[in-house]
């Protein structure tokens, strides 16, 4: 297995920027999730790591191997497909076969029998023993699937690569094909990039999330990390709800202050150590739902004021909008509590839990120093950063 | 209209609100008014598609005048932007490409570039150097140039000496001609395969089968062997007169006999002949429209002849048009009809045939009007190839469909319809199959009866046992055989580069190797004979290697379109998982590509091979350098001016029959093979 490197990779299509100032890390034997909504530049990423493109610049190494300028057939990377890409033409033992009999080690290729044996094997491993003599469309959506990782994983790839794998089943396959390739992942401990746009089975599955958008990774970090933490907007936003409050510094220290419309007053820790935070300048605060409470939890904690503005009743929880001068904002609060539209209502949230961000995307993770992107060329380039925003 | 207005009567708050429903008009007039309102509309947009080509070729020239005016910094952008290409390519490009294209671009360069560039040299470069002198000599040639005489209008001559109506076209000067009678024939075409197209498209009734089975005849004779037929079948005293006269009889009525002559006669035979190409491709149009685009528009409220117009029309608009163009092109290079009607003088006055007639193919003479006369052919067809990629092949709307039950749209006849439907259709059917019907029954006719239906005999079929006429059949299928051979090897690399290799040039590329088929092979042939006479490509009395490689070029289009959309339909991601898992290039080429499109291969083949064996123009001029080398049509059009009764008409049309046999079984097979693909062999 091997731990997979990206330095500060860019891929282009004439003029449109499809990823850019990628620097990650792939550790070895784990999950990594490349996360975002469409066209953030995730399988093109995924793509570039396969070899079916060539970056524009930066390097792809495999351990210490160079990858960047190797053929895709010479890589060892196993690669699902979005549409399994099943070789109509060919039965199900046939695609499976298919790579075994490429491959050569040391010169040499496996016999017939190795070839039969490896085959079944992995056949059982996606539990379709006995449907080798199948052609792919006589198969079902999930049974496609099963054949698509077996062709992959059958040449013992260094790399596992899957694209959107699930997006094309139904919601019951989905979960049961999800637990399949966890187990699997699991039982060979192979290093896999997992490209998704769902958050719940990025969340639930990776090790590892690189959550992006518009060509930059917007945040790497473990799937905790990314939903207690996000480091920039787009993630805060993107990972689960969350309520934004607008708001200026008022003063920077461990500890920062925002006065927020309305004339009240936030405390609230940043996720992203290192910004440079100044007094006056414009940020966003945001807070999950379920951080907002109605008694304090400790002296300290938060007090907005707001006006109730609809109130929605989800069985377990009752969710309750509310607006903060001209921001509406949402809480999920204990099914017991009762409120009516026009109400005024006192929230409390812990210090802890109000996470002060940077306007800026990108940019402001640019101005961290020690974060991939501090101090890129790019961001001298003015033109350039202005697109990222 | 009540959504339009409603804006814009809020927008004028102030003023004096104006009335959101206007009362809708009457149904006559309104349809009266969208028809006058949709032929307005087609002229219109025919013109600002004409301004759009002429401001393309405008910029294009800006371009190149941008090149010179600051040559220093457009060179070096020019030389920035080979830098950065030469790196596309040698990142996309593997050795064996670059042997296909090479080898491409050789054939190409050679055998359809440097002969074309050879006919625009020889009509610029005269003995004394650059000079448009044989142009000038041609537009000063009343010959050539519009004659507004009364007498060139006289179109119904009525012959005393016979008491038949000869019915001639007009006679403008040779130029105009041919453009009049092209667009005379578009016309037809247009007319009888949109309608055939969409009634097959759309509507479900009794012996739709036969219909469109019977459909599939026209595509299957060219209007050379057509016009054998049609010239005994609708002469004065063919069948058709002899049946109408026969009919008048019984009534104690007496018929006029009608006889077409000249360019009117020509225009007959194409436009029965070629109408099969715009119902293919209006065909496919309707098909390929998504169904619930329309019942989108019916859900609106939109229906009958208003959904047709707004919606159905439109979208089927860019095949309709790249099949009418291809109508024009062809109609206007189009030798075979000319030289059927070649005695009547005013046949004569197209631009192929002065082409033919230029042109002394035993001595390899060319008189220096040929390539002239040839240019212009060109310009014609050029401009139209370029139109249908321009803007019919780019316009045409794939259907962005994302799932979902394709419901054809289909519509039941009720039992009135159909038959009033078939009353209409079966004399229309009748026309549009003369050049089918008339070949047949003209190769089993006794010579010189005159009976109304004249005794059925195969004597005429003795033909097939002259030695001649065999040698030239085993030629014939030998030459296409090995131009089919090439054109599988090469235009199954040119079209995986187009679909698979992202190299710079790739549209060049493509333009190139499709646009033979609306180069005018005769002008193709005249720039042999400039270009290669006398060298070791062309000896004297040796034609056999131009020949084969004028079927190669010239029917490289059918298998290359076929190979595309094979490779069109097929997952770019099924060759990448097989790099995936370790398969080289070559070896996915081998194990994944050609499985796939082998079939799609195999039908653009035979198509090729079989419009090889049909082929006219080239056939003809090249074939009169050594008629021992000639093909088959060379051999049908000698002993069509043969004497009857060994020879003429009558064997003439047996050879044509065999011909047609020998088309349907291979059109037969495609559309087994293809089925509904098959449209991609005939578009652009």
């Amino acid at each position: 297995m091997v731990e997979i490197t990206l330095q500060n990779l860019r891929k282009t299509f004439g003029e449109v920027i499809a990823t850019d100032d990628v620097n990650i890390v792939l550790e070895d034997g784990k999950l990594t999730t490349l996360l975002g909504p469409s066209g953030c530049g995730k399988t093109t990423l995924l793509r570039l790591i396969a070899g079916f493109y060539a970056p524009d610049r930066g390097t792809i190494l495999f351990d210490d191997r160079d990858m960047t300028e190797v053929p895709p057939n010479k890589r060892n990377t196993g690669m699902c497909f979005q549409n399994y890409a099943l070789w109509p033409h060919m039965t199900v033992f046939d695609n499976i076969s298919y790579g075994l009999k490429m491959k050569r080690t040391q010169g040499m290729k496996y016999t017939k029998a190795a070839v039969n044996r490896r085959v079944n094997q992995a056949l059982e491993l996606v539990r379709m023993g006995g449907l080798g003599d199948r052609t792919p469309h006589q198969l079902s959506g999930g049974q496609q699937q099963r054949v698509a990782l077996a062709r992959a994983l059958v040449i013992e790839p260094d790399v596992l690569l899957l694209d959107e794998p699930l997006s094309n089943l139904d919601a019951k396959l989905r979960n049961e094909m999800r637990e399949e390739i966890l187990r699997i992942q699991g039982e060979l401990g192979i290093t896999t990039v997992y490209v998704t746009h769902d958050q719940i089975e990025a969340l639930s599955i990776s090790d590892y999330v690189a959550v992006m958008d518009k060509g930059y990774i917007q945040q790497y970090a473990s799937p905790r990390d990314i939903y207690d933490a996000p480091q920039t907007i787009f993630v805060a936003d993107f990972i689960g709800k969350c309520t934004f409050i607008d708001g200026m510094i008022e003063s920077a220290g461990d500890q920062l202050e925002v006065a927020i419309p309305d004339g009240q007053k936030v405390v609230g820790r940043t996720t992203l150590p290192g910004y440079p935070f100044e007094k006056g300048e414009n940020v966003r605060c945001a807070v999950r739902p379920e951080d907002l409470h109605i008694k304090p939890m400790n002296d300290d904690d938060n007090e907005i004021t707001g006006t109730v503005s609809q109130v929605i009743y989800i069985g377990s929880d009752i969710e309750i909008y509310f607006n903060v001068g001209t921001i509406q904002a949402v809480a999920n609060l204990p099914p017991e509590f009762e409120a009516e539209k026009g109400d005024t209502i006192k929230l409390y949230a812990p210090r802890d839990q109000m996470m002060v961000l940077p306007l800026g995307g990108v940019d402001a993770l640019r101005k961290v120093p020690g974060h991939p992107l501090y101090a890129s060329d790019d961001a001298l380039e003015p033109g350039e950063a202005s697109e990222t925003v | 209209m009540v959504e339009e207005e409603a804006p814009s009567a809020q927008g004028e708050g102030t003023k004096l609100a104006e009335p959101e429903l206007v009362p809708a008009q009457g149904s006559v007039t309104t349809v009266l008014e969208q028809i006058g309102m949709w032929i307005l509309g087609l002229f219109i947009g025919l013109g600002k598609r004409i301004v759009s080509i002429g401001r393309w070729i405008v910029r294009g020239f800006q371009k190149i005048l941008r090149f010179f005016r600051n040559p220093g910094q457009s060179l070096l952008r020019f030389a920035r932007r080979l830098r950065a290409s030469s790196e596309l390519m040698g990142r996309e490009m593997d050795l064996l490409s670059w042997i296909q294209l090479l080898a491409i671009m050789a054939i190409f360069g050679l055998f359809l570039i440097a002969p074309l560039l050879s006919v625009v040299w020889g009509t610029f470069m005269t003995d004394e150097g650059f000079s448009f002198e044989i142009i000038t000599t041609i537009f000063s040639n009343p010959a050539y140039v519009p004659q507004w005489q009364p007498s060139n209008f006289n179109i119904i001559r009525p012959s005393p000496a016979t008491g038949i109506v000869e019915i001639w076209g007009m006679d403008l000067g040779i130029i105009l001609n041919s453009v009049y009678m092209a667009v005379f024939v578009t016309m037809i075409s247009v007319l009888l395969g949109t309608s055939f197209a969409f009634l097959i498209a759309r509507y479900e009734f009794p012996g739709k089968g036969i219909l469109r089975t019977l459909l599939l005849f026209p595509m299957l004779s060219t209007p050379f062997i057509g016009a054998i037929g049609i010239k005994w079948f609708l002469g004065g005293n063919g069948f058709l007169n002899n049946l109408a006269s026969a009919f008048f009889e019984v009534f104690g009525l007496t018929w006029t006999r009608i006889e077409f002559h000249g360019i009117a006669a020509i225009i007959v035979v194409q436009g029965l002949s070629l109408f099969s190409l715009v119902y293919l491709n209006a065909y496919s149009s309707f098909m390929g429209i998504d169904p619930s685009l329309e019942e989108q528009a019916e859900n609106l409220g939109a229906t009958g002849f208003k959904l047709f117009r707004s919606v159905t029309l439109p979208l089927a608009m860019p095949g309709i048009q790249a099949g009418a163009i291809l109508t024009f092109i062809l109609s206007i290079e189009d030798l075979g009809t000319p030289i059927v009607y070649s005695e009547d003088p005013q046949a004569q006055n197209v631009l192929a045939y002065q082409v033919f007639d230029s042109i002394n193919a035993e001595a390899g003479g060319v008189n220096p009007i040929g390539p002239a006369i040839g240019l212009i052919l060109l310009v014609f067809a050029l401009s139209g190839f370029i139109a249908i990629r321009k803007y019919a092949a780019l316009r045409s709307y794939a259907s962005a469909s994302k799932g979902g039950q394709w419901n054809p749209r289909t519509r039941e006849l009720s039992t009135r319809a159909w038959i009033l439907m078939y009353i209409v259709i079966i004399p229309v059917l009748f026309f549009a199959l003369i050049p089918q019907i008339s070949v047949i029954y003209l190769s089993f006719a006794q010579y010189r009866s005159s009976a109304l239906f004249p005794p059925l005999t195969l004597d005429h079929y003795a033909i097939l046992g002259n030695l001649n006429i065999q040698g030239a059949l085993v030629r014939t299928i030998l030459y296409a055989g090995v131009a089919t051979l090439g054109t599988v090897l090469l235009g199954v690399s040119a079209a995986y580069i187009i679909s698979r290799r992202n190299i710079p040039g790739k549209t060049a590329l493509d333009l190139l190797v499709t646009s033979p088929i609306a180069l005018p092979g005769i002008v193709i042939a005249t720039g042999y004979f400039t270009l290669f006479y006398n060298t070791p490509i062309f000896p004297q009395r040796f034609p056999m290697t131009l020949i084969i490689m004028s079927f190669l070029v010239r029917k490289f289009p059918f298998t290359v379109r076929a190979a595309y959309a094979g490779l069109q339909q097929t997952p770019v991601a099924l060759e990448e998982a097989a790099q995936n898992v370790g398969a080289s290039k070559n070896k996915t080429f081998t194990s994944i590509v050609m499985p796939l499109i082998g079939v799609s291969v195999l039908a653009g083949a035979l198509l090729s091979f079989v419009y090889s064996v049909s082929e006219v123009s080239t056939s003809l001029l090249l074939g009169g350098a050594n008629y021992d080398q000639a093909p088959l049509t060379w051999w049908i059009n000698d002993t069509n001016l043969g004497l009857p009764p060994s020879l003429g008409a009558h064997p003439a049309a047996a050879l044509g029959v065999l011909m047609m046999v020998m088309q349907m079984v291979v059109i037969a097979v495609t559309n087994a093979i293809l089925k509904t693909r098959a449209s991609a062999m005939t578009g652009i």
